[in-house]
């Protein structure tokens, strides 16, 4: 057999080829060891960068917010934790299941989140609050594509108490009205720098904390106190519904200090769902919206009387019974007028008597009391968007704005202006800042900032102050224009008001009113003052009627809350008539 | 069984099979358990089971003696086109490919042991013909038709990777097997001319494929996805490697199908360029012992076996690895013994275990 010579013989030829082979393979081994080399030590460190790049995020989220309390402590605005859930939807195996599962431990529906997991999006939220127990449950219950990141959620517990003031946060606690926006910087905390590492369909593997300087936010603790402002608000709200009312605001302040206990605007918003409110409710509309303020104007106007040293609370002015025409423009009084002293102008409310005070006076001498009062200017209270009013130079002024300014037309002011204005009087001649905030703390308590009373300027003289206060004590006696504001066994100085809103034509003709009281009791040692005015009342317009029973239900209301007795003159007589027996507080 | 055969047992063969096979299992664990357990997890214990099976497939084809195995050939070629067949009408849909046939909780590719089936009967039909001048064209016919059927029921399902390795097994083994020297240069010369035309019987999609070789970062997140990550997680690895387990491209499943076609790169990142030459080098030697069984067979069909078997684990290391580094676009390729996947796997070592088969009997069939 020659099969091993022929076999011998085609094993060396195919061997070379063999070889050749060899050789060819060994060469593209080499090639992809060169690619190797040129990766993985030439261009290592671009490509290093580039997976970096790829995976490392940098984060920043929002330490917890500060609370906002009222001065006794209660809570008002809080941040809790919470947990935003999100999701892959394509990394759910089993959405239908999954979908269940959520909507069960949730608490929501069921399609909705169906919805959300038949999504082609690569990253949908589920939610962006849920309480951190039930998120704890699901996070076990759910293995793979759900993301949990832990959060903070902003809960204001009294839902509408005092909602213009403190202010709303949207979407991760950006604030964006009131206290919550003026006082964002102390509120907000320091931002939490986070590093996240991140796989390739956008989860995230790993979340380290870069650094925690500062942390938490302040807390702000408000002149303001909840049960004062929730009376404030229920008596408003009464008055709007009686006079079937646009809207109402009220303000309570303690003349002494400049202290803002309560500060309501109604119709009221829920804040924790503000969405569903319309925006124009979310102002505070009480520092913000300037009005013309009718009739109380006249309080200044004797105290520019006074001052300008040109009149006595006796000096007597002719009323024209009811009808007075200056510069070609015919003024009117609600009743008819004879002749009217000083203290019976501002006890009766008469324009024309007003008027013909301020022709005596001058506008020089309206102008600089009105100004040294803080109209024109803004009061510097600490609540974002404040309005200064408009009160134009009196150099500027045509011959009738003087009249017309003497009972509050031509002349804007804030309620906010209006009531600062009015603690003067009850303030012995000083003008105080108005303040809501009392202190900011640190988040363990201790203060950061406490603001002090502060007394701007002297507006007028005591006595002259003393004089006024006479004329706001004689409105409320049974012959004044205001004696439903008084609450049984306390003495009141105020002064109504019955302002006509200008009509989208520029005219008073057929227009809408705002019926105002300002005043503060007692008469004899002021503790509190208040203003409040009724917008668009139908029925009565008149201050006195409109606005002055709510006033005396919140004096009444916060007298008894604050433990401030019936003044003792009122309880004699009071005893006098055999009705003792409310002696609340006494021998205090 | 002989004692000869026994005492010629090819350890060294042996041994790198099993070397090359516990680095796979080391990285597929990587690939599917680093940076937490999924529903993959448990793959690497499967790649444990496929590869002790390989080993007792190993075994079991040593002891017979590879020219019994030649008779059969005919019959296992004709076997495995039949389920190729069977796969096209019947086969399980992944991906868009049908590749795979059910049996009960096992999946069977075809696919993968049709090589062996194509070499065995290649080098069967080519023993009995070579002569010193080579064979002529006209006996080239039925080898034609024989690789034919199963590339084109390979290419149809549709997986070019692994239809493109059996032309390329062919393709050696024919060379090996010399043919008449007008035979090949007129061969040559038609595919020159048939391959640019190729271009245009691409379809869109493999075009792009191509182009993004030259240009990834025009498609960084869609054709040029792979390349790019790729490129990244081998390049991030340096000189050292960011250690084993910790890969952040591995770990943060930046690569789709790391512990199957791209589970290079996971050995690059995590063991950098050493661990890329290493391993480089095993296969390398692996390759080397292919080819000094095929020098040193005194068969033609042995030799034929052997240089089919190699090239087949060449080919398929080759186009792999090239195309994890960015050398070559983007083709459905498991890396031999490292990969996971069953039938690869099982592929491979009956692969190697004719290799030892034919290693065994190099002195005994003289």
């Amino acid at each position: 057999m020659n099969f091993i010579e022929r076999g011998k013989k085609r094993v060396l030829k195919r061997s070379r080829r063999i070889i050749f082979m060899g050789i060819l393979f060994s060469i593209c081994f080499f090639i992809i060891a060169l690619k190797a080399f040129y990766l993985q030590t030439l261009q290592e460190d671009v490509l290093s960068r580039r997976a970096l790049k790829e995976y490392r995020r940098a984060g920043r989220s929002m330490a917890k917010r500060g609370a906002i309390y009222d001065a006794k402590m209660r809570e008002l605005a809080v941040s809790t934790g919470v947990v935003a859930i999100g999701a892959h939807p394509k990394q759910i195996v089993k959405p239908k299941m999954t979908a269940a599962l959520i909507a069960k431990t949730l608490k929501v529906s069921n399609s909705k989140i169906m919805g959300k997991m038949l999504s082609h999006k690569s990253f949908v939220w589920i939610t962006r609050d849920a309480s951190p127990d039930r998120a704890a449950v699901l996070k076990k219950a759910v293995a793979d594509g759900l993301e949990f990141y832990p959060s903070y959620t902003r809960i204001y517990p009294n839902k509408t108490l005092a909602a213009q003031v403190i202010g709303i946060t949207g979407l991760n606690e950006k604030a964006l009205e009131g206290l919550e926006f003026y006082y964002d910087d102390y509120l907000k905390g320091n931002a939490r720098k986070w590093t996240y590492i991140r796989d390739a369909i956008g989860r995230i593997y790993m979340r380290t904390e870069e650094s925690r300087d500062g942390g938490e936010g302040k807390n702000l603790v408000l002149t303001i106190d909840g049960n004062i402002q929730y009376i404030v608000e229920q008596a408003i709200k009464k008055a709007v519904n009686r006079f079937n009312a646009r809207s109402a605001m009220a303000i309570v302040m303690t003349p002494a200090s400049g202290a803002i206990l309560a500060l309501a605007n109604y119709p009221l918003f829920n804040p924790n769902s503000y969405n569903r409110f319309p925006r124009e409710i979310w102002r505070n509309r009480a520092v913000t919206d300037p009005f013309e303020p009718g009739s109380t104007m006249k309080v200044f106007l004797a105290a520019a009387a006074l001052e300008s040293g040109k009149c006595t609370p006796e000096t007597i002015v002719d009323c024209e019974n009811g009808k007075y025409t200056i510069f070609d423009k015919v003024i009117h009084d609600t009743h008819p007028h004879g002749l009217l002293s000083l203290f019976e102008v501002v006890k009766y409310s008469s324009n024309i008597g007003a008027a013909k005070i301020a022709e005596i006076i001058g506008p020089k001498a309206l102008y600089d009391t009105l100004t040294d009062c803080g109209f024109g200017e803004k009061t510097g209270i600490d609540a974002p968007g404040e309005t200064s009013g408009m009160l134009r130079n009196y150099l500027a002024w045509q011959p009738i704005d003087n009249a017309t300014i003497a009972f509050g037309q031509g002349i804007s002011v804030s309620a906010l202006q209006l009531i600062t204005g009015v603690c003067a009087v009850a303030n012995d001649g000083l003008l105080v800042q108005p303040r809501i905030v009392d202190r900011i703390t640190n988040a363990d308590g201790t203060v950061l900032k406490k603001y002090a009373p502060r007394v701007v300027r002297r507006a007028f003289s005591q006595s002259v102050a003393r004089n006024v206060r006479e004329m706001m004590r004689a409105v409320t006696m049974p012959d004044g224009t205001g004696p439903q504001a008084v609450p049984k066994g306390y003495t009141v100085c105020g002064k109504t008001g019955t302002a006509q809103i200008i009509n989208s034509r520029g005219t008073y003709e057929h227009c809408d009113y705002n019926a105002l009281f300002v005043g503060f009791s007692p008469a004899r040692n002021p503790k509190l003052a208040v203003l409040v005015v009724v917008n668009a009342p139908q029925g009565s317009h008149y201050g006195g009627v409109v606005a002055a029973p709510a006033f005396r239900e919140i004096l009444r209301k916060s007298f008894n809350y604050l433990n401030i007795p019936p003044e003792r003159q009122v309880e004699e007589k009071n005893e006098k008539k055999g009705q003792a027996g409310s002696s609340v507080g006494e021998g205090k | 069984m002989d004692r000869r055969l026994l005492k010629n047992f090819d350890w060294g063969l042996f041994c790198l099979t099993v070397i090359l096979g516990i680095c796979g299992i080391g990285l597929i664990y990587s690939a599917v358990n680093a940076g937490g357990t999924g529903p993959l997890s448990g793959l690497y214990l499967k790649q444990m089971f496929w590869l002790c099976i390989g080993l007792f497939l190993i075994l079991v084809i040593c002891s017979m003696d590879y020219r019994k195995i030649e008779k059969w050939s005919p019959f296992v070629f004709v076997f495995f086109v039949i389920l190729l067949i069977y796969v096209h009408f019947f086969g399980m849909q992944v991906g868009g490919s049908v590749r795979w046939l059910s049996l009960g909780p096992l999946r069977l590719q075809p696919s993968e042991p049709i090589k062996i089936a194509v070499i065995l009967v290649l080098a069967s039909y080519y023993a009995r013909r070579v002569k010193p001048g080579g064979i002529n064209l006209l006996k080239l016919g039925p080898p034609v038709i024989m690789v034919a059927i199963p590339f084109c029921l390979v290419a149809l399902q549709p997986d070019l990777g692994t239809a493109g390795t059996i032309g390329l097994i062919a393709a050696t083994m024919t060379i090996v097997a010399k043919i008449e020297k007008k035979t090949f240069v007129s061969f040559a010369a038609l595919i020159a001319i048939i391959l640019p035309f190729g271009w245009f019987l691409m379809e869109p999609y493999q075009r792009t494929r191509v182009l993004m070789l030259f240009h990834p970062e025009s498609d960084r997140l869609g054709a040029g996805y792979h390349i790019i990550q790729s490129k990244i997680a081998v390049g991030s690895g340096m000189l050292y490697g960011k250690g084993y387990l910790h890969g952040t491209q591995n770990i943060l499943s930046f690569l789709p199908e790391q512990h199957t076609d791209f589970i290079f790169s996971v050995l690059g990142e995590e063991w950098g360029f050493i661990g890329t030459i290493v391993v480089l080098t095993l296969f390398l030697l692996l390759v080397a012992f292919g080819i000094n069984i095929a020098a040193n067979c005194r068969d033609a069909f042995g030799t034929l076996v052997a240089v089919g078997v190699t090239s087949m684990i060449f080919w398929q290391t080759f186009i792999n690895i090239a195309m994890v580094l960015g050398i070559m676009p983007v083709v459905g390729m498991p890396l031999p013994l490292i990969s996971y996947g069953g039938s690869s796997v099982i592929t491979i070592m009956i692969g190697i275990g004719l290799l030892m088969n034919i290693s065994m009997r190099r002195f005994v069939n003289e």
